[in-house]
């Protein structure tokens, strides 16, 4: 599975450009701690956060993270969606709680 | 491979540029055919060192060096110090700002999560500032076949 296969979900819109959308995708990891989301996250993760912070991209990159889900239609700032942008590190919006994130991604097969 | 060795500056309270010293160390390590579970490893304990004296200290440097056997890095920041090591490798134990807690850090995870990823740990610290030095042993089996 695909970052781009998230966006045929209607619960989902991108925030970033087209950079990193055919990263892979393998799993789900949710946390609004980084020393957490260093500790725990894998590989090819979504990061589901409200954290709307840079450094949230410094450690998806160090992690090789998939993409970032801002769920509760967080506001993410520009210096943000530029750098990701850098990293490739497609950045994706939802109105939806973070439970409720995870289990529409569930939904849509993403492993966890 | 020939060594690596490089000092980095880190500024105090400078969270924008806080992962730096971990990002540029990777790309090294990559470089040098590491797998990518000791690339990580690795990763993980610098980070948390490097926002270590971002978030704590009145700033610092960190020294590098990478040789085929191992990695060595030495934290050496200008204090104010750690007031009680014991506490502070406690897991869930934080002394952090608020600062540090807006931009997603201060979980008490940090020298806990350096520990668990390294394979020697010295801290000293005092009011004059505080040390940390971290060994990473690379074996055979760290390099992709």
């Amino acid at each position: 599975m695909k970052v781009k296969n998230l966006l045929e979900s209607t619960d989902f819109y991108l925030i970033s450009d087209n950079s990193g959308i055919k990263n892979e995708v393998n799993g789900i990891y949710s946390c609004d701690l980084l020393s957490h989301v260093m500790g725990f996250a894998s590989e090819k993760n979504i990061l589901i956060t409200v954290l709307n912070n840079i450094n949230v991209l410094g450690v998806a990159s160090l992690l090789d993270l998939s993409c970032v889900i801002f769920s509760h239609k967080i506001q993410v700032n520009e210096a943000i969606i530029i750098k990701s942008n850098e990293l490739n590190i497609p950045l994706i919006g939802t109105k939806l709680t973070t439970s409720e994130t995870v289990i529409s991604l569930y939904n849509l097969g993403v492993p966890n | 491979m020939e060594p690596f060795a490089r000092d980095y500056n880190i500024e105090k309270h400078d969270l924008t540029n806080a992962g730096t010293i971990a990002s540029l160390t990777k790309r090294e390590l990559k470089k040098r055919g590491l797998t990518r579970d000791f690339i990580k490893k690795v990763t993980i304990g610098i980070y948390e060192a490097e926002i270590n004296v971002v978030i704590h200290s009145y700033g610092g440097i960190a020294a590098i060096s990478i040789t085929d056997d191992s990695i060595e890095v030495t934290f050496t920041d200008k204090g104010p110090g750690i007031n009680s090591i014991d506490d502070a490798m406690m897991a869930g134990f934080s002394t952090a700002s608020s600062l540090a807690i807006e931009n997603g850090f201060g979980a008490g995870m940090g020298l806990p999560n350096i520990k668990a990823v390294s394979d020697k740990m010295v801290l000293t610290s005092s009011k004059e500032g505080t040390r940390l030095y971290l060994k990473f042993d690379i074996s055979s089996d760290n390099y992709e076949s």
